[in-house]
């Protein structure tokens, strides 16, 4: 079943990209232009995908509701680094990354604390002062 | 005569202080993540790019440091396999079957020192292939026209994974998903930006390096999370690291034999170390399982396999180097670092910048030595590192994958796209489609493009330009080879597991 909603999932895109590449206009001295390559990309996808909504092949095993769970905390922790980054400041935003991925791998609560109290500042020192690559300390948060 | 000479020329490169603390680096870092279980060398190598990119340096050197990490996991991966039972990397799965075997019969010192030998064996192996047959088949490629190129990455494409055993559609829609990414993005040619929807994070393209970070990095921390977390392994303790000379020597047909098959299978396009421990190994046991030996102990089990996948690993780099085309997950993604850095691999590489690829062949030589090193004397140091609990080292992964992302461009955007990358990657690799051809289409993609534009602009707008050489003829008939291969042992291997089925029911 997940193979075949896959299968659906890249049929329409590969349609809508194929509609799509009949929009871009052909520039005159260049022969395909840039329309004709995303087509022959385009139409094979449909078909392959439409076969593996008929045909399909493979067992795929979702994991248990509990460990979903942890991957959605999980990715949630990622996308929230994403965001707190700039603001926060490397070591602070890095500091809850190690912490909350630790605690969400299986970690004992504290020693995971401890784990991203020692390995930000020492990551942000590395690279920072070490190596040379400009992270920010502090972020807006004083600004 | 030619060639000593011009390796000579790259042992100068090489030995810089800078190269040479590379060098060393890469092979430690390369063992480490060897011998964790849950780290491999495609991983390793995708978190290291970024940060090679943000110290600036110079192609050589980051392809010095990240061939040395390549060839470290090779080495590392037995490790795990020997102690633990669980294979640091893909291709030492094939070392648990006899190494495990021979640690709890108290016999660890020796496989891990076969087993080291053993890699040390492949790998000179072939690094030596790689100085003699690389040049000779750039010489031979620099005869291709745009046609012929346009041939080739049809090839690569459909050989790439193609004769894995999985669904061969799956193969191909992943690396058509790369074709599509790859062209997103200002069209080079016309200026047109397509499929950028009026973002202009976008109109640069999908940076191949942030994409793939994300679909091998991100996504296995996913993969990570629906595993068991509780139950540690235990390692075999070890009393003494001293092996028995004679047991390692013993080895040396099966090491030979095992290094033989794993470069050709590296050098086939599709298939890299895991096939090449795999066919070493099977090659092996049917060599010499007289006895019934094999998967409780055998010293050939542990050599065979373990000089396979470093023989892979070594020939894969032939035809990335000397045609552009990879011919596994880790060289893809080498070759993604270079096309970044504005070196486009193929056989004009050798002519341009031999400095670039004797430096880098001559580094391998010293990588192994060094390597040997690491992997005997000095193994109690990556036993013990080995032992970091999961919860503890993967936080610190993400924390320098995120660093290293981010150090390229500064951009958030990049962030979110290389998580968003790793959902894919993950939803992906749990319906078994391989992720390498994905990348491979997106690193190619354009200059596939380029290459048929060019091509139907000699020609006026006639397509049969692209049949017109002899050259991309026989590409043609060996993809047409390829396919009819795979799609026939995917059908058998479906009627296989149904029979399978019927018989248990």
């Amino acid at each position: 079943m997940s193979v075949r909603i896959l299968g659906v999932a890249i049929f329409v895109i590969a349609a809508l990209y194929t509609r799509q590449a009949g929009t871009y206009a052909v520039t005159f001295g260049d022969v395909l232009g840039p329309t004709v390559f995303p087509i022959i990309v385009g139409i094979p996808m449909m078909i392959l995908s439409a076969s593996l909504v008929v045909f399909p092949t493979g067992q795929v095993d979702w994991p248990a509701p509990q460990r979903m769970g942890r991957q959605a905390a999980a990715l949630a922790v990622l996308v929230g680094y994403t965001m707190t980054l700039e603001p926060l400041g490397f070591p602070l935003a890095t500091f809850a990354l190690i912490a909350l991925i630790g605690i969400i791998l299986g970690g004992a609560p504290w020693k995971a604390v401890v784990l991203g109290a020692v390995m930000a500042p020492a990551l942000w020192a590395l690279f920072d002062q070490v190596l040379g690559l400009p992270l920010d300390f502090l972020g807006e948060l004083f600004v | 005569m030619e060639i000593l000479s011009l390796l000579g020329q790259g042992f100068v490169v090489a030995a810089t202080p800078l190269n040479i603390g590379l060098l060393l680096m890469g092979c430690f870092i390369g063992t480490l993540l060897g011998a964790l279980p849950g780290l491999g060398p495609v991983n390793g190598v995708a978190v290291l790019i970024p940060l090679t990119f943000a110290f600036g340096f110079d192609p050589t050197s980051s392809m010095i440091l990240l061939c040395a990490v390549y060839f470290g996991c090779m080495y590392g991966g037995r490790i795990s396999s020997i102690l633990l039972n669980i294979p640091g990397d893909e291709p030492a799965i094939m070392t648990t079957l006899d190494g495990y075997p021979m640690a709890v019969q108290g016999q660890a010192a020796n496989a891990l020192a076969i087993s080291g030998v053993a890699s040390f064996v492949g790998a000179t192996i072939a690094v030596l292939g790689l100085s003699l047959f690389a040049p000779v088949l750039a010489r031979a490629a620099i005869h291709f026209g745009p046609a012929d190129y346009f041939a080739l990455y049809i090839l690569a494409f459909a050989t790439i994974g193609g004769i894995a055993g999985v669904d061969p559609r799956k193969t191909l829609l992943s690396a058509l998903i790369g074709l599509l990414l790859a062209t997103v993005g200002l069209d080079p040619i016309s200026g047109v930006p397509r499929y950028t929807f009026d973002s202009f994070h976008l109109y640069d393209g999908i940076e191949p390096i942030v994409a793939l970070v994300g679909l091998f990095a991100i996504s296995e921390i996913l993969m990570l999370l629906e595993m068991h977390l509780k139950d540690r392994p235990k390692a075999i303790p070890v009393g003494s690291w001293l092996p028995q000379w004679g047991a390692i020597w013993k080895t040396r047909a099966a090491m030979l034999r095992g290094s033989g098959v794993g470069f050709v299978a590296g050098v086939l396009p599709g298939a890299g170390a895991s096939l090449g421990s795999f066919m070493a190994y099977v090659a092996e046991k049917q060599w010499s399982n007289k006895k019934g030996t094999f998967g409780k102990g055998d010293p050939r089990g542990v050599a065979a396999p373990e000089a396979g996948n470093n023989a892979a690993s070594g020939g894969a780099l032939i035809p990335m180097l000397s045609l552009g085309v990879p011919g596994s997950g880790t060289t893809a993604v080498l070759l993604a670092m270079l096309i970044s850095l504005n070196v486009q691999p193929g056989p004009l590489l050798f002519e341009r910048q031999p400095d670039l690829v004797w430096g880098l062949v001559a580094s391998l030589y010293m990588a192994n030595i060094a390597l040997l090193i690491l992997n005997l004397p000095m193994i109690g140091i990556f036993t013990r590192l080995m032992m970091t609990p999961t919860w503890a080292l993967m936080p610190v992964v993400a924390a320098v994958t995120f660093v290293g992302v981010y150090g390229i461009s500064n951009s958030v955007f990049d962030l979110e796209m290389m998580v968003a990358f790793g959902v894919i990657g993950y939803v992906l690799r749990k319906m078994d489609v391989s992720l390498v051809p994905l990348v491979l289409g997106l690193l190619l993609g354009g200059d596939m493009e380029r290459n048929l534009r060019r091509a139907m602009s000699i020609s006026d707008g006639d397509w049969s330009i692209l049949i017109a050489s002899p050259i991309s003829i026989g590409l043609y008939i060996l993809t047409a080879g390829f396919l009819v291969l795979s799609v026939w042992l995917a059908v058998r291997d479906h009627r296989q597991t149904q029979a399978e089925r019927l018989t248990e029911g």
